[in-house]
Formats: C-alpha cells, structure tokens, sequence
C-alpha cells in the first residue's frame, strides 16, 4: 500500500516537472527572441550610422564644390565655373535632410544639426554675398576679401561641426556596440544554464518515470500472482466476487462468481439486471430489497437467497460486500458470493440430529421418570403386601408356599437394589454439574455414616490420611467414596477384619506410569482393601456397565456400582485404575485435577 | 368423656396406598381421625369448604391426577386459614427436585413411601407424634426428609 501510495505522490512530481520545463523553454525562447531582436537593432544602428557618416561627408564635399565654383569664377569669370555653385544649394538641401531624417532619434546630432543649418546659411549668404559683389563688378577689394574671409571662417565652423556630429555619431554606435556586446557576453551562459537545469529536470523526470516504470511491473506482477492465487481460491474456496464502479455504475464479475452460476467464465456482460436473472424467484424480492441501498449505506450485510443455476440446479448463496476507497478516492464497490449450499444441508442435517438426540434424551429422561417412579410403585406394594402376608398369614401357609414367598421377597428386593442403583447411574449423568470447593474429609465422613450399619456389621476399620479441599461436585465425589468403600467391604474375606487404607498425595501426571506424560497435578487418592482382590486381567473390565466377576448368588450386586465410579471420575476429567491381586486385596485409584 | 383427636387428610390416587394408610392408623393405638381424598381436586375443595374440619397433619401425594400435590402446596400456602395445618409431603418419589420444590415452596417433611408395612407404621407413628413446633423452628433441608 504504501508503496503505490508514493507512486501516487510521484505523478504530482512529473506533473510538476512538466510545467517546469515548459516554463523554462517558453523562458529561453523570449530570452533567444530578445537577443535577435538586439542583434538586429545592433545592425541596423550600424547602418545608419554609416549613413549619417557619408551623408555627412557628402554635405560637406557639395559645399565645397560650390566654393570650389565660385573660386573658380573669381579668377576666370567663366560663367560655367558656377555651375556647380547653383546645383550645390539644392545638394546641400537634399543631404542635409537626409541627415536630419536619419538622426532624428538623437538630441545631441539634433542640436548640432542645428547649428550646422545655421552655419551653412551663413556660408552661402557669403558666397551669395560675395557672387553679387563680383557680378556688380564693384570691386570694391576689402569689402569681398572681408567677405571672403567670413566665409572661411564660415566654411571651418562648418567643417568643426560636422567633424563633431562624425564623433558624436562614432560614440552613439560606440554605447550600442558596447550594450550589444554586454547583452550577447552573458546570453549564451545563460542559456547554456537553463538548458542544463531543463537537461537535469528532463533526465530526473526521465528517472523517476523509469523508476515508476519498475515499480509498477513489480506491483503488476505481485497483482497478477495474487490476482491467480485468488482465482484458484475462489475455485477451491467454492465462492466468486464482484466490484461494482459506483462513478459509471459498470459491473464486474470475478471468472468464478461465472462458475458458481454454471456459465463459463466472462460468457455474459456483468450487470445486476443479469445476475438477478438466476435469483430464485421466491427469493427475487428479498434480493432487491437487500442491494438496493447497498451504495448508499456502503455496505452490503451478510445474506443468504437461493439461486438456479444456468443447468436448473438450485444452490444457495451467501452475499455480501462493502464500499472501498483508494489512495485517488476512487469508491468501489466490492463483494463476495459463496455458494453455502453444502453448508445450509450440513446444517440442516446437524438441526435435524440435533433435533433427534433432543428427543432421544427426552425419552430417556421420561424412562428415568418411569424407572423412579412407575417401576417403583408395584415393586413397593409387591413389598408392602408381602410384608402384609407375612405379618399376619404367615404361619397358615403350606412350608413351600412359605419358601416361594421368601424368594419371591428377595427378588423384589434385588430388583429394588437395581432400580436404585440404575438410577444413580443415570443422575451421575446428568447435564447440571454444579462444581464446588469442598472439604475431601467432611464428604468421606458422610460416606462413612451412610455405610455405618454395614461397616459396624462387618466390624471393619477404615484409615485415611488428610484430604485435600477440592473444586467437586460434592455429591458425586460422596457417592464416589460410598460406591468404593462398599465395593471394600462387600467383597471382604470372611473371618478377616476388614482393613481398609485411604491415601492421598499431590502428583505431578508425568511422575505416574498410567497417566499422559504431561505437567499437570493431580491429587491421587487411592482406597486399598484386604479383601478377596481380584485378577489383573480384569482390571478394566470391572468398571464396565452390568460387568460382574462373581456369580450372584455368591455376592450380590448389580454391575453398577464401579461403573458409577468411572462416570463420575469421568465428569471430573480425572482417571480411576484398578489393581486386583487374588485373595491379598485390591487398589483402586483416583487421580483427581487440581484444578 | 371427649377424647382429644389428632385430624389426619390424606390425597393420594392410590387405592392401594390409600388402604395401607387407613390401616396403618387403625393398627396404631392412636387417636386420629384419618380422611382420605382420591386428587388435589377433591382435597381442596374440602379445604375450602369453610364448614369443613381442617387437619392437624395433611398428607399430599405429588403424582395425582387434574391437580397434582406441589399446585395443592402453592394453594394452601397461600391461604392464611391454613397456616396451623403441618404438611407431609408423601410419595414414592425421593428425587433432588421434589425434594428441593417441596421444601421450598414451604412443606414441612418429606416421606418416602416405604416398602415395608411395619416400616410404614414405624413412620407414621413419628410424624404424628412429632413436635411440630421444634421440627418447624429447626427445619433446614438435612432433617426436612424423614430417614428410618
């Protein structure tokens, strides 16, 4: 994420880097176009100044010639000398305004362009002067050599000035050349400058996109193997998406979600109007119902339609979906469909057993009910009607009816002992298991009192160590004590005082052979006897329901009591072992948790 | 000479049961006058008649018929006329829940039925010569089931 992230911030840094490059070359195309523009100028000042220089030269040459005329008419008074002289003025004229023309941009050349005017005028009212004086032939010798003189004086300051407006001009062309030159020494560095920094702009953008470049292909080809992984998990997974562009409203349908409607992959153009077309009609409202706020909630909860398949197969689908934002804030809309209709019959066959062993425990509970209740009642009037019979007609009965109805009395009795004792089995298996802390001691006291007429009938001693307190069920653990120490005592060796040992000590299970190797502690508790044992072949057999290793009539019982045991050890995630040894005694024992 | 009799009503279905218990109290040399009722129905009807003699002890079968013994419980514990009448709970039952429901809802002694007649006249015996008041004083859920 991260990582297209700064791909996203890189598309700001080329946009920037375009604009600057376009600033930079519009830039140097200005500076360039100044620059000829300069160099033209330059050139043209060039010109003109050349120009002026000549057109100069040339004034002065006409006003030389028409002295040169006059001169020449002085001394020969051949009229064709002043020929030159008439066509001097209208020269001088036309040079001069040229001059004028070309220097207009100039205050100092027009100042001085001023005063040449004036100097000019006042050398051809001389030469004028002095032609009249000559052709009135009034020779009057110091007024034409005065005004001759004048004239030269005229003719100098005429030269003075032009040689001024030469310099002048020289200098002006001077500036410019040395402006021109300034502007041209630093232009090319500078150029030069820019285009490096646009070459350094260019080949950095140049990087970056390159840069881009591979970083993209690296995502694109993470894409592509996570856009594959997801394909076949979407096959193995059995289930397909779809996005939906909340800014066109275009869909698009993952190869899978194709397969899930039977079609093959892309077969038709993705849209909700077509995917609704496979909607089971019973379930077609429901569905509607449930996208139609989709994009404005930008969630899509979790539900469960039914679909047809393209082959007409029913199947049940489980949609759902969320908004999703990019990094540009694009909004799209992505799902999933997964086809559950394994899992809904799975579960409905889970309900339907569910449903079953409901019933089934009902039944057993109404059996228990029977058992303790129903059973019970002609058992107890059997009894009590024999006690009857026997208590006031006895002695008229024949010896033999006298023997049948002593057995008929015993066998009521085991029955009873079998009811009692199936319906002790059946409530150590019940569902309420209320655990307490509880003193071990205090519950086999109990245990002790419950069996006091048998242990004082059998004369027997019962030595225990000190208890542990313990989380129980206390009643269970009670009869668990009543059930063993009975067993004890019911299979005690005649004339032997029976000695019965109760131990307890804390164990780690790893330190015991019977136990799984791991560190849990457990509180072993065993109850040994000096009774008539048993083989250790067995060992296990005698916690089994109805198992019994003696003939009935030699012990009574009924197989329950051990297998009582077991259940309750069970229902307190401990272990009960048995260790039998032929006429010595026998060990049971208990490893209760902790915890 | 007037005798002091000890009133005893039993309800209970049982035919049988019913028989056991009138004879048991006819073997017994006390002086009680035992009525029996055949379900919870006929027993209250006769409660609530208010002619009707009430009982010093009244027996109650749980298991009956259209009302059985806990709803004949709940009714008589309601109604404050009853409250000198001393409650034994009589059934065949001895299941943790009767037990519990019984002692809770305000019974005063629960008895097994026995399967034994002598044992049955051993119990009756005890129950109606118990001093009600010092059983009903120290009455928790140990004593609350009558052992023989």
């Amino acid at each position: 994420m991260f990582k297209y992230l700064q791909l996203y911030k890189s598309t700001i840094f080329l946009k920037v880097i375009f604009v600057l490059s376009i600033a930079i070359i519009f830039f140097i195309g200005g500076i360039t176009f100044k620059h000829i523009t300069v160099l033209k100028n330059s050139s043209i000042w060039l010109n003109k100044s050349y120009e002026v220089n000549t057109e100069l030269e040339r004034l002065i040459s006409y006003i030389k010639d028409a002295e040169t005329g006059q001169r020449g008419y002085l001394l020969s008074k051949d009229d064709s000398y002043l020929q030159p002289y008439y066509v001097s003025k209208d020269l001088v004229k036309v040079s001069f305004d040229k001059v004028s023309r070309l220097t207009k941009n100039s205050r100092t050349q027009q100042s001085n362009l001023k005063k040449l005017l004036y100097y000019i005028n006042k050398k051809q009212n001389y030469l004028s002067k002095s032609l009249y004086l000559i052709k009135q032939n009034k020779t009057d010798e110091i007024e034409l050599n005065k005004n001759l003189i004048e004239g030269k004086i005229a003719m100098d300051s005429i030269r003075y000035k032009i040689e001024d407006m030469m310099i002048a001009e020289k200098n002006l062309l001077n500036g410019r050349q040395k402006a021109y030159e300034d502007t041209m020494s630093y232009t090319p560095i500078f150029i030069y400058l820019t285009l490096l920094i646009t070459l350094f702009l260019i080949t950095s953008a140049f990087l970056k996109m390159n840069n881009d470049l591979s970083v993209l292909k690296k995502a694109n080809n993470v894409l592509m193997v996570s856009n594959e992984a997801n394909n076949l998990a979407e096959i193995v997974g059995n289930f397909g998406s779809w996005q939906l562009n909340i800014e066109n409203n275009t869909y698009i349908f993952s190869d899978n979600e194709y397969r899930l409607l039977g079609h093959l992959p892309q077969e038709f153009e993705a849209s909700l109007e077509s995917f609704l077309k496979f909607v089971h009609p019973e379930d077609l409202e429901f569905v509607i119902e449930k996208t139609k706020n989709m994009s404005v909630d930008n969630n899509l909860p979790p539900f469960t339609y039914r679909i047809i398949r393209k082959d007409g197969q029913i199947r049940y689908f489980r949609g759902l979906g969320r908004i999703v934002e990019n990094a540009s804030g694009n909004k799209t809309f992505i799902g999933t469909t997964s086809d559950v209709t394994e899992e809904i019959y799975d579960k409905k066959l889970i309900e339907d057993r569910n449903r079953e062993l409901e019933t089934t425990n009902k039944e057993l509970t109404a059996f228990n009910y029977i058992a303790s209740h129903d059973l019970q009642e002609p058992l107890r009037k059997i009894e009590t009607f024999i006690s009857r019979l026997v208590d006031k007609d006895f002695n008229n009965i024949s010896e033999t009816g006298q023997q049948y109805i002593t057995r008929i009395q015993s066998s009521a009795s085991r029955m009873r002992v079998l009811i009692d004792d199936l319906l002790q089995f059946s409530r150590t298996n019940k569902a309420e298991k209320v655990f307490e802390k509880t003193d071990l001691n205090s519950l086999l006291e109990n245990a002790r009192q419950e069996l006091g007429q048998l242990i004082e009938d059998k004369n027997a001693v019962i030595e225990n160590t000190d208890l542990p307190m313990l989380d129980i069920i206390p009643f269970q653990i009670q009869q668990l004590f009543v059930n063993l120490i009975g067993n004890s005592l019911k299979y005690s060796k005649e004339n032997v005082t029976p000695l019965i040992k109760i131990k307890s000590s804390l164990i780690v299970a790893k330190d015991e052979e019977l136990l799984p190797k791991t560190k849990d502690k457990f509180y072993k508790i065993s109850v040994e006897d000096n009774g008539i044992g048993f083989e250790q072949e067995y060992a296990n057999k005698i916690f089994i329901l109805f198992n019994r290793l003696h003939n009935k009539n030699q012990f009574d019982g009924t197989g329950i009591g051990l297998a009582i045991c077991k259940k309750i050890v069970e229902n307190h995630k401990g272990y009960i072992f048995a260790e039998g040894h032929p006429n010595e005694g026998s060990v049971f024992t208990i490893y209760l948790p902790t915890t | 000479m007037t005798t002091d009799f000890i009133y005893i009503t039993l309800a209970d279905d049982d035919e049988d049961d019913r028989l056991f218990f009138t004879d048991a109290f006819s073997e017994l040399k006390i002086n009680t006058k035992v009525n029996t009722f055949n379900d919870g129905v006929e027993l209250m009807d006769y409660l609530n008649n208010s002619e009707s003699v009430l009982p010093n002890i009244l027996f109650l079968d749980l298991n009956m018929p259209r009302k059985n013994g806990v709803e004949c419980l709940l009714e008589i514990k309601q109604n404050e006329r009853f409250n000198d009448i001393a409650i034994a709970i009589y059934s065949t039952s001895s299941s943790e829940e009767h037990i519990e429901e019984t002692f809770v809802n305000g019974a005063n002694i629960y008895i097994k039925k026995p399967n034994d007649f002598n044992t049955l006249k051993k119990i009756l015996a005890e129950v109606v010569t118990l001093n009600w008041q010092y059983h009903t004083s120290g009455l928790n859920k140990d004593n609350f089931l009558l052992r023989m």
